[in-house]
This record gives C-alpha cells, structure tokens and sequence, in this order.
C-alpha cells in the first residue's frame, strides 16, 4: 500500500522538525496540566475524604457556627439539639490542627468516649480513651509517621498523653489524625465549654415525606430553635466547608497560573513556527489550500500539542498525587486515586489551550498574502 | 457560427506595489486557448512573474480583469477554488516541504479537496512514476538530486488534475541537462493531455522553442 500522507500526520511532522522546540513546549504544557491533575486531584480528594468522614459513621447533618467553622459554640446547645424529636443522636465534635513534631502536623478531633464517630473507625489495637484521662488514639498512616505504638505516649502542647490504641479510619483524614477526649482537647487549647459543631444523627423520614424535604424542614427547625447555628446535610457540607472552599480556590488559583503560562508556550511556538514557515504557507496557498484549511492545520499543531502535552501532563500529575498521598505532611488530606472524569476534564483543558493558544498564529498564518507568503525568505 | 470561448482572457491589467509608486503591469490584455503552449519572457522586473501570479489566481490586480472560461476570477470564481482546481503551480525553487517524502509532498494539493487518503497516495505514486521516479517515492527533498526535486514539483502541479500548468522559471535551477529533460517532460504532459501550459521564462532558447513568445517589456507586451 502506498504511502498516505493525512492531515494530522502533516501537522505532526510539521511539529516534530523543531525536535527540541516542540518537546520543550510539550514539557511546559506537560507541566501545567500536571500542576491542574495534581492540585485539583489534591482538592477534589480533600472534599471526597471530607464526605467519607461523614459517611462512614452514619452522620446525616452537622451543626456549626454559621459564619466561620471555629470552636466557638457552646457545648450547652449539644442538650437542646438531643431534645429535639428528629434527632437520633447528637454528638459535639472539635475540629483542630496541631503540629506533632516541627515536621509533622495532623488533624485532632475532640470526641466524647461514648460518640457514634467510633463507628467509622477500627482498632487495629487497643481501646478507645476514656474522657477525662490524658489519653488519645492514632489513625495508623498516622502512627506510622510518628512511629508510635500503643502504650507509647504523646506530647501534645505540653501535657503527656498515652496511647490507648491505634486505629484505621474510614477516612483518609481519620487515618492520619490524632483524636481524644473533648474535655482534653477543650483544656490544652483553652476552649472549656467550647465545640467546633455537632454530629447528629437523625430519626428515619416520616413516610410520605421524601429525605430531602425531611432534611430541609429539619435543618430549618434546628436554626430557628438555635439561631446563630447553621445545620447543613453532612455531605453538602463536605463539599462546601471553608477549608474544602479554600483548598479548591488554592489549586483553581495556581493551576490557572501554570495553565496560563502553558498557553502562552503554545502560542510563542506556534507563532514563531507560522514566521519560519511564511513560504510554505504562501506554497500551499499556491497548491489550492483554502486560508481556512491553513488555519485548521496550524490550529490542529497547536491542538496536538495540547493533547500530547496534555497527556504527559496526567502522568506527571498522577505521579506528583501519589507522591503527595505518601508524604507525612499531606498524606492526612490526599489519596492516590483520581476519577476519570477529572482526567478528562484535564485532558479537555489541554485541548482548550491548545486551541486557544494557536487562535491567533492560525488567524496570522491564514490571511498571509500567497505572493507576499512566496516572496518572504 | 460562435467564437470560441478562450480559456484564458487578460484584459487592461495593471498591477502597481507601494502605494502606485511601482507598476510592474501596465495594461496588458491577451488571450489563451485551451491547450496553449505559451512562453513569457521578458528582462528581470519586467512583470512576467507578475503577469503569471495574476494569471494564477496568487494575487488580485490593481484593475483590469483575468477571466477563467468568461469567469472573472475573484468575483464569479473565488481564487483560492480556481487554484485547487484549475491550476498547477511549478516553482523555479520547487518549493518542496522539506519534511515530507517525495510521495508525501504530491498528495499536499490533495488534501484541500475531498478525497480518502489511499486513493491520495495511489494517484500519488501514479504520477511519480509518470515522472520517472518510481525508485525515489520514500526520499526527503534533501536526498534528491534539483532535476528529481523538480519532477516531484511537476507531479505535485498535476494532483488536482488542473487544466493549466503554470511555470515560473521552471529550469532557472537546473543544469542544461535537467534543463532539457524537465521541458521534455512539461511538454509532453502538454501534448499528451492537451492542458495549456504557460510558462516564464529568461532563457531565449525555451522561449523560442514554444508555439507561442510573449515578451513583456516594462509591464507591457511587446508588439
């Protein structure tokens, strides 16, 4: 069979004669598209783990301060929530982070020795802690990092603390957390009588109400009976907290940084590609192309290097995710794993800016006058 | 009985470049029938290159006209239609792209016009071995010789079976043999396939050789 020539394996050979130049574009696209993986990856899987946290114990709603999640609600409202006739169960929580070691800091919840939360999680040995003692229990990932065992003790803002078990969570956020008795956490942090929110756990939707009606009437009760609280359905409001908010904005913020600069790479090759290239454009004006076929083969250059470099991009994305998951200082926060449907949100961005950074040289490289194209050196 | 209709017409064309302060064209008006062999020659600026570009469609005049069959070319026929399907374009240069094998640079016209890529690449090595090229299909332009660069050149004019090979400087590259050989071929294509060919020219001797010299001289034909 003789030899085809298609038009993207011209646009490809039209790439592939600047060797070093197309490779070096295809690492700086290679290199934001693996920031976006990697940031965005590490954000969503923030939010996922945030939901996991809530599922795995069977907490339906939270209630927090309704401005800011701070540990700030009195304890006292934790009576009025039990009181009511919806809720199963209502837990207080506190929600900090403490730094262990100069290089290790990690999550610490505050809980009661008798929450449900116990639910989400395993012991892999040892008890739970008794409230009022100075002992805690250790995610395992966690423990791992700080080479604890049980019966070791910990050191937390001065006050020794025994290990009475390590555990795995439910949650990635679990597994790497210190959690203890409310009443310590309240004294070593200064916040006696203070909580960070409640976990509650609600009676079964009456029959003919649909869960979703169920739980807007009751968080409408819930903040008419204690004004100054919000009461969110426990997922919403692991996609939706503050530190979920801010983790997204970080790695929305810097990935389109790096994106940024990536289609500014594309578009410098491409233009300076259609400049080189002017005669050759002006030939295949000569031969017959359309100024519209000129412009789908540049932008079709500029396309191929967003998707190649885009390609790459999820490699060194995925590769920097479970890098991140294995660190000490991030693995609390960041799992491995990452949906396909945000790697082909990825690669569709390193499309996008392909076809955005190659707009302008093919509109360029378009209206190039034939004879003018034929005469340039 | 009717005239027939040329297959080419130039009337009053003027062509003039920054500004009107240069007139490569002034007033050329002339006829070309289907199947023609024509030579333009003339002295370096003398607008025979410009005449040809005008002639193929590469540019538009100042004013006057180019009809293509009593179309004007840029109103009733687009250019860039008129050179995808209507013209060949030869170039003194060969304007070969230097990433493409030989069998690769004749199906570029190709890929303007709709088409599946095997029959591309059939009619591709078709016309390479018309050419005499059959053991040089896979070379880059840098691994053949300026006579086979510019045989490559010619079987790339002829993909879209144009009706009108145009030539500026054909051989302005070639030693006499290649010289001979690549005018052997252009015009035996010409008479094989009754296609007009015009062709540019400084040398006297091609000039000469073809049915039909038209000098110009100072943007004008000369009488």
């Amino acid at each position: 069979m003789a030899y085809q020539l298609s038009f993207t394996g011209f646009a490809w050979k039209n790439l592939w004669r600047r060797r070093l130049r197309t490779l070096l574009t295809l690492g700086g696209i290679a290199m934001a598209i693996g920031a976006f993986v990697a940031l965005v990856g590490f954000s969503r899987s923030f939010e996922h783990e945030w939901a996991r946290l809530y599922s795995s114990s069977g907490t339906d709603m939270v209630v927090v301060e309704k401005t800011f999640l701070e540990t700030s609600l009195d304890e006292r409202a934790g009576t009025k929530l039990s009181a009511m006739p919806f809720v199963e169960q209502a837990t207080p929580m506190i929600f900090n982070m403490m730094d262990l070691t100069p290089e290790i800091n990690a999550i610490v919840f505050g809980w009661k020795g008798n929450s449900y939360d116990f639910n989400s999680i395993t012991f892999l040995s040892g008890k739970r802690f008794e409230d009022g003692k100075a002992e805690l229990i250790l995610g395992d990932t966690l423990a791992g990092n700080l080479e604890k065992k049980t019966g070791d003790t910990l050191e937390l803002q001065g006050k020794a603390f025994t290990v009475t078990g390590i555990y795995h969570g439910g949650s990635a956020l679990e597994a790497s957390a210190v959690i203890m008795p409310l009443d310590q956490l309240q004294e070593i942090s200064s916040l006696q009588g203070k909580v960070s929110g409640f976990h509650l756990r609600l009676r079964p939707a009456p029959s003919g109400e649909s869960e979703d009606a169920y739980l807007k009437r009751v968080a409408k009760a819930i903040e008419a009976a204690l004004p100054g609280l919000r009461a969110e359905r426990a997922n919403d409001w692991a996609t939706k907290n503050q530190f979920v908010g801010l983790a997204h904005a970080v790695a929305w913020g810097t990935s389109s940084i790096a994106l940024l600069i990536g289609i500014l790479g594309i578009a410098n090759t491409m233009a300076m590609s259609v400049f080189e290239r002017t005669r050759e454009i002006g030939v295949l004006r000569a031969l017959g192309w359309k100024s519209g076929g000129v412009m789908m083969l540049i932008q079709a250059e500029s396309v191929v290097l967003g998707l190649v470099g885009g390609m790459f991009g999820l490699g060194v994305g995925y590769g920097a995710l479970r890098l991140l998951s294995r660190l000490p200082e991030t693995a609390s926060i960041v799992s491995s794993s990452i949906s396909a449907l945000d790697l082909a949100e990825a690669l569709g961005i390193a499309v996008l800016s392909g076809l955005i950074a190659g707009a302008y040289p093919a509109w360029r490289g378009a209206h190039l006058s034939p004879v003018e194209a034929l005469r340039h050196d | 009985m009717t005239e027939p209709v040329p297959q080419l017409e130039v009337r009053n064309l003027r062509k003039s470049y920054d500004d009107g302060r240069i007139e490569a064209l002034r007033g050329v008006s002339l006829s070309i029938n289907a199947g023609e062999y024509m030579a333009i020659s003339g002295a370096s600026g003398s607008g025979k290159s410009t005449l040809l570009q005008l002639l193929g469609g590469l540019d538009k005049p100042s004013s006057g006209e180019v009809l293509f069959q009593n179309a004007a070319l840029g109103s009733v026929i687009g250019l860039d239609t008129y050179r995808a399907h209507h013209v060949g374009f030869i170039f003194q240069a060969f304007y070969l792209l230097p990433t493409l094998r030989a069998i690769e640079n004749v199906q570029v016209p190709m890929l303007a016009l709709p088409g599946n890529g095997n029959s591309r690449a059939e009619r591709a090595e078709a016309l390479l071995r018309e050419m005499g090229l059959e053991h040089r299909l896979y070379q880059y332009p840098n691994e053949l010789s300026a006579g086979e660069r510019q045989r490559v050149a010619i079987a790339r004019a002829l993909a879209n079976h144009p009706e009108i090979l145009l030539a500026d400087e054909p051989t302005g590259n070639l030693d006499s043999v290649n010289s001979a050989r690549i005018m052997e071929i252009l015009t035996g294509i010409q008479n094989q396939r009754g296609m007009t060919l015009i062709i540019v020219t400084h040398e006297n001797e091609i000039a000469n050789a073809a049915p039909r010299h038209v000098r110009i001289r100072d943007g004008r034909i000369e009488a």
